[in-house]
């Protein structure tokens, strides 16, 4: 038995878990065709060895719920400048307005720097490795030589203070 | 917010934190704090989109390695700082004779990259600093902090000189090592270009073991390896806003051009060849750059579609 068989048989084991999953996700009817979407994939594509099927297959569905929000906002997005009138008339695209993004680009990167500073080392740098490059909390723990829980919960504290400072920047 | 929405977005964020692990497994436990309230799904989706958003305002400062505590009885504050410790020289000295440049711990190794038109400063914890110019990749290693590798772009290195553990950069295939040092390299598709303003850097100290001290500059393309004279104050002047040439052709001027303001410009072949002396200003406003900067090589710059196009010459200043 080939490994997309394998992932595949695991699918069609699994499919009642997986679709409690998309409707607690907030699937609602949509459920059982992005099912349908996630089997189609799964059929076109040779996907190799996967260590973990089960885990593989619920993080392929909530990524689907993730894009399914991201395409929602950003059509209210869109309906909203329409209705605003922001939308039909481009703005001059002077070098001006380049220059400034620039400067409250960086000024942001500023505010956040010193948001991650006020944590602490610790949590800072368990941000980062997290966030930035990507490494496992167990692997970050045992650089560390800490708990799980304390880089769970350095996490937490990290994520609390960035994503207030966000929702700051965004209403400012 | 009032307090249950207040508990919801906490838990939220605690699902947030697990499910964004790669190791993440408890899809169940999930499944069940989602059937709860379908308020906890939407509070969820809302924090998941703010951290894909957060990636615009991080700031991608190189961490020092850490190394694992081998007491776990220390307080964290101190094992925090001897591990600081470490990483400066330490684990530099342990790794001395094992380092190969080219088999490396992946996980070690992370990559800094800039936009054309963006600077960044990094500041290694040996004291060494790295100012980076635009279009630009560099990658660092966190377990040998006397490490670069430029793959492209160009970056000025302001090293911290250490006798015993010289910084190197390697370049494709070649190899530059500091002998306390500031010097500015620029690698483009064709050439590699290194200016020395202080102390000194050799070449391939395997190989050609070329000494280049300060006033000293290195151009490596298809026809051969070239030393020359430069001006100190020439070596990474991006970072002051000026580019200072001699004698330099103008596809190179183009590159470094378009890497400090960010631009797409490209050369005919006659404009190409030819070759500028002087200094010119940086302008992060291109058609008012240009207007200054392409009379002054004795050129002429038009927009083209999304870029820049740089000629030669045509109308008074020919």
């Amino acid at each position: 038995m080939d490994m997309a068989t394998g992932l595949s048989a695991i699918f069609l084991q699994n499919r009642p878990v997986l679709l409690r999953f998309l409707r607690a996700r907030g699937a609602g009817e949509d459920a059982e065709d992005m099912l349908q979407d996630m089997w189609m994939k799964l059929e076109a594509k040779d996907l190799g060895p996967v260590a973990d099927p089960l885990p593989y297959l619920y993080r392929m569905a909530n990524n689907l719920m993730l894009d399914r929000y991201r395409s929602s906002i950003r059509r209210e997005k869109r309906e909203h400048d329409w209705a605003g009138g922001a939308g039909g008339v481009m703005a001059d695209a002077s070098e001006n307005i380049a220059i400034d993004e620039r400067m409250i680009l960086t000024q942001r990167l500023e505010e956040a720097r010193a948001v991650l500073r006020e944590l602490g080392p610790r949590v800072e740098l368990v941000f980062r490795r997290f966030r930035i490059e990507g490494v496992g909390q167990r692997l970050i723990a045992q650089e560390l030589g800490v708990s799980l829980t304390t880089v769970e919960k350095d996490l937490q504290k990290a994520y609390r203070a960035m994503i207030a400072l966000k929702q700051r920047l965004d209403t400012e | 917010m009032n307090r249950a929405d207040a508990m919801i977005h906490e838990d939220a964020l605690l699902w947030m934190v697990r499910t964004r692990d790669p190791e993440f497994v408890d899809w169940e436990g999930f499944t069940a704090w989602l059937e709860v309230d379908p308020a906890h799904g939407t509070a969820y989706d809302a924090l998941m989109a703010q951290d894909a958003e957060l990636a615009g305002i991080i700031p991608a400062d190189p961490v020092p390695m850490l190394a694992p505590a081998n007491d776990a009885g220390h307080p964290a504050e101190r094992r925090w700082r001897s591990m600081r410790w470490i990483g400066g020289g330490a684990v530099a000295a342990a790794l001395v004779a094992a380092v190969s440049l080219s088999v490396m711990n992946r996980s070690d190794i992370y990559t800094v990259t800039t936009a054309p038109g963006e600077i960044r400063t990094i500041a290694l914890d040996d004291g060494t600093k790295i100012d980076v110019n635009g279009g630009t990749t560099l990658r660092l290693d966190r377990k040998n902090l006397r490490f670069a590798a430029l793959d492209s772009g160009e970056a000025a290195f302001t090293v911290r000189h250490d006798e015993a553990h010289p910084f190197r950069v390697t370049v494709g295939d070649d190899l530059f090592e500091d002998a306390g040092t500031v010097f500015n390299i620029v690698r483009s598709d064709a050439s590699t270009r290194i200016g020395v303003s202080e102390g000194k850097v050799i070449y391939n100290p395997r190989a050609e073991a070329i000494a280049l001290p300060a006033g000293r500059a290195l151009t490596e393309d298809a026809t051969g390896v070239k030393v020359m004279n430069i001006a100190p104050e020439a070596v990474a002047s991006w970072r002051n806003g000026r580019l200072v040439y001699a004698n330099a052709p103008i596809g190179e001027v183009g590159e470094d051009i378009a890497r400090s303001i960010g631009v797409r410009l490209s050369t005919t072949p006659g404009a190409a060849a030819m070759r500028f002396t002087g200094t010119i200003a940086l302008d992060r406003d291109p058609a008012r750059f240009f207007a200054g900067a392409a009379p002054l090589m004795g050129l002429t710059a038009v927009r083209q579609g999304d870029g820049w196009l740089l000629k030669e010459g045509d109308g008074p200043q020919s």
